[in-house]
């Protein structure tokens, strides 16, 4: 993005469509399980029995093989499973568009675009297009597609 | 003029409290309007707030049934037991029945109830709802497509009202058993004289009077503590006990003002 506010502006849009924005200032709900966190999506938004809406997450979660966080809460995950957790949860409503929102933030202690791009691969059934949002001081890490 | 100074800033100060404290009962009213209009649309059931139903009368209701059953029995015991001896002492044994089953399945038992849930349950709700607010949770839900009022809010007011009536007649039920004990004794014949004293106590507009005060309760001890967590700033961690003793605070005042109106209808 070319500045800051084109950034917000853009993510202000992602608000009011069908855009699911991957953010640090969106957190997971801490009284859940990942695995809940997730599976709440469909079982709220298509009356989907916990149980079928459980599998469907669990099933997100084996592709990207995560499924060892799948009972943590917020407070237990590293920032890898975190984002994770705030990826899936955005893709199992299966959105046109995903924004991920300043991935830095997101994975503090990770070389996130290859860490993005193996677990965007891992995923790319379940996506239609998937937006990145950083800094064009960033630009130089992303490999060209 | 450094009086009157002084006296418009003590007005501009008091009236600037005032307006903070209706507006909080304002915010409260309307979030209980809220309520009760979405627990009574049928879309608001799906199978995630089914799920938040079923864990708040888990948790409020039924994981502290046999806790409370045994201080309740024990304190309706001990209660009976002071009315019975007094009516004997003074000669009026034939109302100790009447005056016992009046005190306690009337009164003190939906009291102590709604209490011990807003104690309980009340204030880890208030707790709650300040933090999903400070950690700005509310959004995140939203932004997902759940509506955080009917999934997180709605259920837990539909729990608290069951909890608050179920726990109540649990109550009720063993301080009725205990007083026909107190009274009869280990025996069977006076079930008769018994039930007829019960026609007489709870009679239509009792009953309705003891439904539409345990169910003013149950309301207020979920109502009250979201939505004084809702009021809570976001980001903002050292609001969280302001927020729940605000809660507390006013949670305790509506029980009583509910306690008071009750009594004035029923007995002046």
């Amino acid at each position: 993005m070319a500045d800051a506010a084109a950034r917000r502006a853009l993510v202000a849009a992602a608000h009011d469509s069908d855009l699911a924005l991957v953010a640090e200032e969106l957190p997971l709900r801490a009284n859940l399980s990942v695995l809940e966190n997730i599976a709440i999506v469909p079982q709220y938004r298509q009356n989907m029995a916990y149980d079928q809406a459980a599998d469907q997450a669990w099933g997100l979660l084996a592709r990207v093989n995560r499924t060892d966080c799948a009972f943590k809460r917020d407070p237990d995950l590293d920032s890898e499973q975190r984002f994770i957790a705030k990826l899936l949860r955005a893709i199992i409503r299966s959105p046109s568009i995903i924004v991920i929102d300043r991935p830095a933030l997101l994975l503090p202690d990770t070389h996130y675009p290859p860490f993005l791009d193996a677990n965007l691969k891992a995923l790319q059934e379940r996506l239609n297009e998937c937006w990145i949002l950083d800094y064009p001081w960033n630009e130089p890490l992303y490999a060209p597609r | 003029m450094p009086g009157m100074n002084a006296f418009t800033a003590i007005l501009t100060r008091r009236g600037a409290a005032l307006l903070a404290w209706l507006q909080g009962w304002q915010r409260l009213l309307r979030f209980a309007a809220g309520a009760t209009v979405e627990a009574l649309t049928p879309a608001t059931y799906n199978s995630a707030t089914r799920s938040v139903v079923q864990k708040q009368i888990y948790f409020t209701a039924w994981q502290i049934l046999p806790g409370f059953t045994l201080f309740a029995a024990v304190l309706s015991f001990v209660l009976i037991q002071i009315v019975v001896d007094t009516a004997r002492h003074y000669g009026l044994a034939e109302h100790a029945l009447e005056a016992s089953v009046r005190i306690l399945a009337l009164e003190i038992l939906p009291l102590i109830t709604a209490l011990f849930v807003g104690l309980r349950s009340g204030a880890a709700i208030n707790t709650e709802v300040a933090l999903m607010i400070v950690h700005n949770e509310m959004q995140a839900l939203a932004e997902t497509g759940v509506d955080p009022m009917r999934f997180e809010f709605i259920p837990r007011v539909i729990g608290g009202v069951i909890s608050v009536l179920a726990l109540t007649a649990v109550a009720s039920a063993f301080a009725l058993a205990l007083a026909y004990l107190a009274v009869y004794g280990f025996q069977a014949s006076s079930l008769t004289d018994f039930n007829r004293v019960m026609g007489h106590i709870f009679d239509a507009p009792a009953i309705g009077l003891l439904w539409a005060k345990v169910l003013a309760f149950g309301l207020a001890v979920t109502v009250i503590p979201i939505s004084e967590g809702l009021a809570a700033p976001p980001a903002k961690l050292f609001f969280v006990p302001i927020s729940v003793l605000r809660g507390m605070v006013r949670l305790f005042f509506v029980l009583m003002l509910i306690e008071v109106i009750s009594l004035v209808l029923k007995y002046i």
